[in-house]
């Protein structure tokens, strides 16, 4: 007897979940550091960490995200008040 | 040439750009928005350390060039960094790791060019789908 017709679209459906799931995790595990720059036109380069201009982005890039984890200043007399 | 002082968006646009990129992206933990010289326009947190850090990213990359680099993607343990420059002025992000580059390049730059369409800096609409780099 053959599978009702829905149940061939809920397999089918699940089944695509799972292979995203899949390449999602298979993504977090294997994916490394890099550093690409783009430049004019399209052209790309690709620099790995153990490179000597890498490593030097790699360092400017560490620097920026430090800074975006510190909150924001709120100058003097500009705090939000609350009611 | 323009005049720069005619020509310098306000503070509250760039506020308005960096809250825009903030707003389309829930992944960005902080950024700054800065003029092609390197002065800070906007920043999530202190104006003057963007200014240092943001320019000695531009720095390094466009010196492991002979060109002006356009687009900065870097993927790190902590995080991805994202820098675009466009339209007469620069944006670096940060973001959560794994964040779409295309999806966030592609706000980056609407930011952008929404601030030049404010200040009348640069060409809204190049025609080569690229934004002018000013090293």
């Amino acid at each position: 007897m053959p599978p009702k017709p829905h149940r061939v679209l809920l397999d089918r459906v699940s089944g695509y979940a799972d292979e995203a799931a899949a390449y999602m995790r298979r993504r977090r595990i294997q994916r490394k550091p890099f550093a690409r720059l783009y430049y004019r036109g399209g052209r790309a380069a690709e620099y790995p960490a153990d490179s000597t201009a890498g490593a030097e982005l790699f360092v400017a890039a560490n620097a920026v995200i430090d800074l975006a984890a510190k909150p924001r200043l709120v100058p003097k007399g500009r705090e939000r008040k609350r009611p | 040439m323009p005049d720069a002082a005619a020509t310098a968006p306000a503070p509250a646009d760039a506020e308005a750009a960096l809250s825009f990129l903030t707003e389309m992206s829930p992944d960005l933990r902080g950024g700054a928005i800065l003029t092609a010289d390197g002065t800070v326009l906007a920043a999530s947190s202190e104006a003057a350390e963007w200014a240092t850090e943001a320019v000695a990213l531009l720095s390094i990359a466009d010196a492991t060039g002979e060109e002006p680099v356009e687009q900065i993607h870097i993927a790190t343990q902590a995080g991805e960094v994202f820098a675009l420059r466009a339209h007469g002025f620069a944006a670096v992000a940060v973001t959560e790791r794994f964040a779409l580059a295309s999806l966030t390049f592609f706000d980056m730059r609407s930011a952008l060019r929404e601030l030049a369409k404010g200040s009348g800096e640069g060409d809204p609409e190049p025609s080569d789908g690229q934004g002018e780099v000013d090293g």
